[in-house]
């Protein structure tokens, strides 16, 4: 299916993502409501998106007490609000971290990809986004990355 | 609470000596006369911080603002300014930082965060939305910035917390200690860590889930459209993602105004060995951005070989990396970002360090200085091991490093030595371009509100040396000659007024100002969409002014005068030895005499009743009137 992928060595950590990303779902900015949330670890100077790859199968989807999640045909794994109570096993399960509950609804914010179209991917200003086929079923863990991308520069640490 | 667009709608004070915490809202009065940031700040330090108040009492208040257009997906406003009475300068001090803080701010929900009184114990404010407290640092006293943000965000256990610390040098009473938010944000001009490290206060640690609305979305997106485009087919993109402010070093060599060996030299020989060149070609392995910033200017470097080999650090900027090459006569670029990073982790501002070690190695030079006085320490120019420590024993204040921990100015008046070298305006020492070949900054550091810099105007525009930009702004061709003197009055006034819109509406100076893309028509038209107050460019130019003369009104109440607004005697005596600007001297009389007639003050510097009065500022010259007469 196509994922949103970012590219460690483009992201500027800007967050401009998670603002476009939270607008366009709640006509207000915030990055507590946004889909995409970009890690920092300001000591090495890496960012890093994060957002639901997707997995299949998924960790959450099989963790989740009330059943809540289920993946649509697009293969995009939604939430059934009246189904959550917002107990959190979810932001545990997910192997990347990509998970957070909205702040006032109380609910998991889970990448719908725009519906295929995603803004995130639009508005990127370096292009450490993409939105590409992959049949990669899961994500590279983010340290993994973060580690990797040290060793690249010639870091130890 | 009233409910804003673009602003957050709320006002922090936190009292440290009884741990009162209170909230207040936004004014509007405030938003429509002052716009936000540095202007919030400046009308705040107006009201609230008299004339008898020391700047290391804890009467003293210092105050972080940031800018309704925070927080959004605006490309360039990303900027908080931080502000108290200056322990360097006495009078206004003020300091303006980018990074993420100042966004999470907004998130948490305020525009403005005073810090009042003094803690009995070192502690550190946590800020979470509605939750504030005040924490113990007792495990924090001298740990150095890096490792302060780092143990916060462990005791936490949360990276994402936002984090402005002080460092060692703060603590120490280092009189131009930074705050540093994101490791290398350096809000480092005037002191404000040694002001903040005075109350007792090692960091500020915030996060928010709130949220930012807009007045007009379908007006802001079309209006952000317009600049990114702009943006990304703007000249400076690339040079600036690229090398970000660092470009600017062999720019200012060619021209003839880099200040090189404290000012003796106009251009450096080796220049092109430790340019924004050398350092993207040979360090920089990525980029990073500013919250919501599509000009990733700050770089990451690594140093691959030799003594500093494994460092990696983000910057440095311009100011900086010439601090620590041409200024102090280094070649060595591995070296600068060594030292760059030294003032980094200890908290101070580099553009005063490297002034003081500089001043420091021509006194020495000259045989004015021996070992005896500098702890055995050989200041030749370009001595690095030399530099190296003299930043640590300033920070530490060890030594011959005690002595430049209070400032070049207060260094040569305790050894009776080097007053006349002594390159500072009001206390606050001169940043790194020579104004004797960029006369338009030259009438900038000399009126500057905080004293010795540049970005209270940066007239840009004369380095144009274009008569019909001259003519088109000012109706005087000479205004925008950098050499010439003719019109810089006009000149800096506008960049002035401009300058303090950039910092009150937060935005970044390098992209709204010298890449044109925040013009007033445009900065008012923003701010509209985004808060639904009705600005124009006319209004919002006269809200630039208002800053300016309110800041100046608190200046005059500190006793400052026209004999303050001056250059140090080398740049009016000694005509530049070398380079493209070469004869240049620098003549300021006639051009003072401009500029206060077109800033409607009269010969001694004074704003005129009648200008305070146009601008709305009716209590302000009645206030003023009891201690000085007002024309």
């Amino acid at each position: 299916m196509k994922r949103i992928i970012a590219d460690v060595g483009r992201c500027s950590g800007c967050r401009l993502c998670e603002m476009v990303c939270s607008f366009s779902k709640e006509d207000a900015f915030a990055p507590s409501t946004s889909m995409i949330t970009v890690i920092k670890e300001d000591k090495f100077g890496l960012d890093l998106p994060i957002v639901c790859w997707h997995c299949n199968p998924c960790n959450v989807i099989e963790n989740c007490p009330q059943e809540a999640l289920e993946r649509n045909k697009e293969g995009r794994i939604l939430v059934k609000e009246e189904k959550c109570v917002g107990c959190k096993e979810c932001l545990e399960a997910c192997v990347i971290g990509a998970i957070k509950l909205h702040p006032e609804k109380n609910i998991p914010q889970i990448c719908d990809q725009c519906g295929g179209r995603p803004l995130c991917v639009q508005k990127c200003p370096t292009k450490a986004l993409r939105y590409i086929e992959t049949e990669e079923q899961e994500p590279r863990l983010p340290y993994q990355v973060f580690k990797e991308t040290l060793r690249r520069w010639g870091i130890s640490a | 609470m009233p409910s804003y667009y673009g602003y957050a709608g709320r006002i922090l004070r936190i009292n440290l000596t009884n741990n009162e915490v209170k909230v207040q809202h936004t004014e509007k009065w405030l938003i429509t006369e002052f716009l936000g940031g540095r202007g919030f700040n400046s009308r705040r330090i107006y009201d609230e911080i008299p004339k008898e108040v020391g700047p290391l009492s804890p009467q003293n208040k210092l105050i972080f603002s940031t800018g309704p257009l925070v927080g959004t997906a605006f490309p360039l406003g990303a900027r908080f300014n931080v502000s108290a009475k200056s322990p360097q300068t006495g009078i206004l001090g003020d300091s303006n930082a980018g990074g993420h803080f100042a966004a999470e701010m907004k998130f948490a929900g305020y525009d403005q965060i005073i810090i009042e009184g003094k803690s009995r114990k070192p502690a550190y404010v946590f800020i979470a939305d509605q939750e504030v407290q005040i924490m113990d640092a007792e495990h924090l006293v001298r740990k150095d910035i890096y490792e302060t943000t780092e143990m916060i965000k462990k005791d936490l256990g949360d990276k994402t917390f936002q984090i402005a610390a002080v460092g060692p040098a703060a603590e120490n009473g280092v009189l131009y200690a930074g705050i540093f938010a994101n490791l290398t944000r350096t809000a480092a001009r005037t002191g404000m860590g040694t002001v903040m490290a005075s109350k007792n206060l090692k960091a500020v640690a915030l996060k928010g889930t709130r949220s930012i609305k807009i007045a007009d979305p379908r007006r802001f997106q079309k209006m952000v459209e317009e600049i990114e485009e702009e943006t990304y087919t703007h000249p400076q993109y690339w040079p600036r993602r690229t090398m970000g402010t660092t470009r600017i070093l062999m720019l200012a060599d060619k021209l003839g105004f880099l200040p090189t060996r404290h000012f003796t030299s106009a251009t450096f020989e080796h220049a092109a060995e430790v340019s924004g060149e050398k350092l993207a070609r040979e360090y920089n392995v990525k980029n990073r951005a500013c919250f919501s910033c599509i000009v990733p200017c700050s770089r990451i470097y690594v140093i691959r070989e030799g003594e500093y080999a494994g460092l990696l650090g983000e910057g440095p900027e311009y100011e900086p990396l010439s601090s620590f090459t041409a200024r102090v006569g280094n070649s060595n670029l591995s070296l600068a970002l060594k030292a760059v990073d030294l003032t980094n982790k200890l908290g101070l501002d580099a553009i005063t360090t490297a002034e003081c070690i500089a001043w420091a190695m021509e006194l020495y030079e000259k045989k004015e200085l021996t070992k005896k006085d500098t702890d055995g320490l050989e200041l030749n120019w370009g001595n690095g091991e030399a530099i190296l420590t003299l930043v640590e024993k300033i920070a530490y204040r060890e030594g011959f490093g005690d002595l430049l921990a209070d400032g070049v100015k207060r260094a040569a008046e305790k050894i009776g030595k080097g007053k006349e070298i002594a390159l500072h305006v009001k206390g606050l020492e001169i940043i790194q371009a020579d104004p004797r070949g960029l006369k338009g900054y030259g009438l900038g550091y000399a009126v500057a509100s905080r004293g010795g810099d540049h970005l209270r105007s940066e007239p840009f525009i004369e380095l144009s040396d274009d008569p019909e930009k001259g003519v088109e702004m000012f109706g005087v061709p000479e205004a925008t000659f950098r050499l010439a003197y003719k019109g810089k009055g006009k000149l800096v006034r506008y960049f002035e007024n401009w300058c303090a819109i950039i910092d009150s509406l937060e935005v970044c100076k390098n992209l709204a100002g010298n890449m044109e893309l925040l013009p007033l028509k445009r900065a008012a038209e923003i701010t509209e969409a985004v808060t639904g107050f009705h600005f124009t460019e006319e209004k919002i130019f006269e809200i630039g002014e208002r800053i300016v003369n309110l800041e100046r009104a608190y200046l005059v109440r500190e006793g400052i005068r026209r004999r303050d607004d001056y250059l140090p005697a080398r740049f009016l005596k000694e005509p530049l030895p070398n380079g493209n600007s070469k004869g240049a001297v620098f003549e300021i009389e006639p051009m003072l005499d401009e500029y206060y007639a077109e800033r409607g003050w009269d010969e001694r510097g004074i704003p005129k009743e009648a200008t305070l009065e146009k601008l709305g500022l009716v209590d302000v010259a009645e206030q003023l009137s009891k201690s000085v007469r007002l024309l």
